[in-house]
């Protein structure tokens, strides 16, 4: 039925997109970037895919980081390019998309508005897909009520506002709770969202948007390890969907190290798998993490959740007439766009030693 | 000297002239202050930022009386050579650190340069 | 003359001269002390210029991989510096200044005074938040190292003023201080001489004027006891040289 109806609106776009995918970077692309000597060279590599000349107009010498903004501005640019072109239901998902960075963007106003800083300089920072008309109002906002009843109330990410009305005060402990607190409300109304779009995006969906709470979770666990943040306050940051929900949540809740979150995953193989290879990665690897211990293998954990989630949004694009390939579409080039840094990074600091631990997506 | 050193005592803080990126890693490390009225210990320094700027944020760590190491990244000492050559007080110390894009150069660096003299004759 | 050089002003005594001979011998024994403490720092200031050359070159390194592992950050989180910058409220990595005297001067050397801060610990939280931590760890290292390099560089820049300083202070007691004293005694000393040769002329002098008095009286009073003489020779013969006493005037009218 979906799939009868989906070209008639869809069509074109998820053409489009597929085109689109062509262009992310292959293993031998990556092969002639990583061969690089100097960003000099990489910009010509680079200048040979898709990413096209985007870089001629540089100064030198080119900084990795607008290396990294630049690329991030094509994306962006073929994302409004999809937004512009879309009809209900795919324009709503893709709303839904920029909502996470909506999140960030607003969390990074209001840490700025809080010391006072420069309202212009803010907004340059704030991530172009998260960007929203009343955003430079936020700045006059001194708590999170008045936020909400002059600013937020207006945009769609006044529904997840509101289970963190209740910080009154704004600390630096606070915003991060509420980021988190956001993130995970946001979280559970895609995943519902995406039950109204109906099989076979929703399927894919869930898939995807399960394995991102469940590792916001288990990163959440691990890093408030040591800190302030109370065992009640860090049960509420749990997202409530995922494979984990509920009883690995609730054993999350009351971890202390990380064997225990090892043990809380052990019912599923697959995240039980970034465990176990851990050890013998750190092993591996143990040259650069030796003196940091633990660390390693936590690290060496949020490797293992890049990769599965290039795997899973790779999935996502075996499927046709779905709107899960445009969130796919997003995510895979962002990972283009980390491990594009991270190869640059190497080659201007010389770490040619770390230089293939990017994610390579086809 | 006895009056430098007398005052060292009252130094405890670093202070950083620096890109984002070494701002950033410096203040992860903790060496971030804000005083009482509102003053950093640190500044970035962008494409944008005046050299004027530099210079006197430059001064300005220099004269205040609780800072006891300056460091600032040797493309930005660069910048205001002059200046950072020109300074020769012992507090606060003066370091030039390397930055991400710019790796250190040890025949710039203003102490170095002395060093180098001295073994040279 | 042989105060041809520089020389103090003062009166050429014996007094003098003894006051200036001390001085000299303190001039001397500073001079050598002096030296002494020249070359005890200049052995300390060597040890640190290898030191500072070491450590600065080490901090190349340490510092690159400082920023390779914000590059992680950055990979995994994307990009905090703006949150790190605003939240940085007040410092936990601080230094305490300690003293160290070499040779009687006061060396600063700066401690680490990390005090356990919790700023930050919630970066990340969501995600990449043991990256942070781990580059958080990298910095601090890193900024331990710029610490002990920088009371490095701190004992050499003080090093360097005060072996500057000495050097000033033995060059000027050598070549100024010594030569002055060295000349103002012997100009003292020459013209104590002079003063001596000068009174042993005036000396001879006196003499020679007291001797020619002496004979001159001599020769008076010879003169005299002969006219005396002839008189009473005069006297003797009598008679005819009645006239002759008359016109003869006698000198002496005591007699």
């Amino acid at each position: 039925m979906e799939a009868l109806f989906f070209n008639v609106s869809t069509g074109f776009l998820e053409g489009i997109v597929r085109g689109y995918k062509a262009g992310i970077l292959t293993q031998s692309h990556y092969n002639n970037l990583t061969q690089c000597e100097t960003l000099e060279d990489f910009r010509m590599q680079l200048s040979s895919t898709d990413y096209g000349n985007f870089l001629a107009n540089e100064p030198l010498p080119i900084s990795t980081s607008t290396i990294a903004d630049k690329a991030t501005q094509l994306l962006v640019d073929q994302f409004h390019f999809l937004r512009s072109n879309a009809v209900e239901p795919l324009s709503t998902f893709l709303d839904y998309m920029t909502y996470s960075y909506m999140i960030d963007n607003v969390v990074l106003l209001i840490t700025g508005t809080l010391h006072e800083r420069d309202t212009h300089e803010l907004l340059e920072r704030c991530h172009p897909l998260g960007v929203f008309d009343t955003m430079p109002a936020l700045c006059v906002a001194t708590n999170v009520e008045e936020l909400y009843q002059s600013v937020l109330v207006e945009t769609p990410l006044a529904p997840y506002f509101r289970d963190c009305l209740s910080a009154s005060d704004l600390d630096d402990l606070n915003i991060e709770i509420i980021r988190n607190t956001l993130h995970k409300a946001y979280l559970e109304d895609f995943h519902r969202f995406c039950t109204t779009l109906g099989s076979p995006t929703s399927e894919i969906m869930h898939r995807i948007l399960a394995f991102e709470a469940d590792r916001r979770t288990i990163n959440i666990t691990i890093n408030s390890f040591g800190t302030e943040l109370s065992k009640e306050q860090r049960a509420k940051l749990f997202p409530t969907i995922g494979r984990l929900f509920p009883e690995g949540n609730n054993a999350f809740a009351k971890a202390d190290e990380i064997e225990q979150v090892r043990q809380a995953c052990d019912h599923i193989s697959e995240y039980k798998a970034f465990f176990d290879i851990a050890p013998s990665a750190r092993a591996n690897g143990g040259a650069q993490v030796d003196d940091l211990g633990g660390d390693g293998a936590a690290a060496q954990l949020e490797d293992r959740f890049f990769s599965t989630e290039v795997h899973l949004n790779k999935l996502a694009f075996m499927q046709q007439f779905q709107y899960a390939t445009f969130y796919s579409y997003i995510k895979l080039k962002e990972q283009e766009i980390r491990s594009i840094t991270w190869i640059a990074e190497c080659i201007a600091q010389n770490a040619r030693d770390r230089i293939q631990d990017f994610i390579p997506i086809f | 000297m006895s009056t430098s050193s007398s005052s060292a005592k009252d130094r405890n803080l670093l202070a950083v002239i620096g890109d984002e990126d070494s701002i950033t890693g410096l203040l992860l490390a903790g060496i971030g202050h804000i005083n009482e009225q509102q003053k950093k210990n640190f500044l970035v320094v962008d494409a944008k930022t005046q050299i004027s700027s530099i210079e006197s944020a430059f001064q300005e760590f220099t004269e205040r009386k609780d800072i006891a190491i300056l460091l600032i990244n040797q493309h930005i000492a660069e910048k205001i050579r002059p200046t950072v050559d020109k300074y020769q007080q012992a507090f606060p110390a003066l370091l030039e650190i390397p930055s991400k894009d710019h790796p250190y150069d040890p025949s710039k660096d203003s102490v170095l340069k002395r060093v180098q003299k001295l073994f040279g004759d | 003359m042989s105060g041809t050089g520089a020389r103090e002003n003062v009166f050429p005594t014996r007094m003098a001269l003894t006051n200036t001979k001390l001085r000299l011998k303190g001039a001397q024994t500073g001079h050598s002390l002096l030296a002494k403490k020249r070359d005890a720092l200049t052995t300390r200031f060597r040890a640190i210029l290898r030191k500072v050359d070491e450590a600065k070159r080490k901090m190349g390194r340490v510092m690159q991989l400082a920023s390779f592992s914000l590059a992680e950050v950055t990979y995994a989180t994307g990009d905090i510096s703006y949150l790190v910058q605003e939240q940085a409220k007040s410092a936990s990595f601080k230094v305490k200044a300690k003293q160290e005297n070499v040779s009687g001067v006061v060396l600063p050397a700066f401690e680490v005074d990390r005090v356990p801060g919790t700023d930050f610990n919630l970066t990340g939280l969501g995600r990449g938040g043991q990256q942070v931590l781990r580059s958080k760890e990298t910095y601090a290292k890193a900024v331990e190292t710029l610490v002990e390099l920088a009371s490095l560089q701190t004992a050499f820049t003080i090093l360097d003023e005060v072996i500057r300083a000495t050097n000033r202070r033995v060059n000027a007691i050598e070549h100024v201080v010594i030569p002055k004293l060295d000349n103002t005694i012997k100009y003292i000393i020459s013209e104590l001489d002079e003063m001596d040769r000068e009174e042993f002329f005036r000396l001879k002098k006196v003499q020679g004027k007291k001797k020619r008095d002496a004979e001159a009286a001599e020769a008076k009073k010879r003169a005299l006891g002969e006219q005396e003489e002839k008189k009473l020779v005069d006297d003797d013969v009598g008679g005819g040289g009645g006239g002759d006493l008359l016109s003869s005037k006698d000198e002496d009218v005591i007699f």
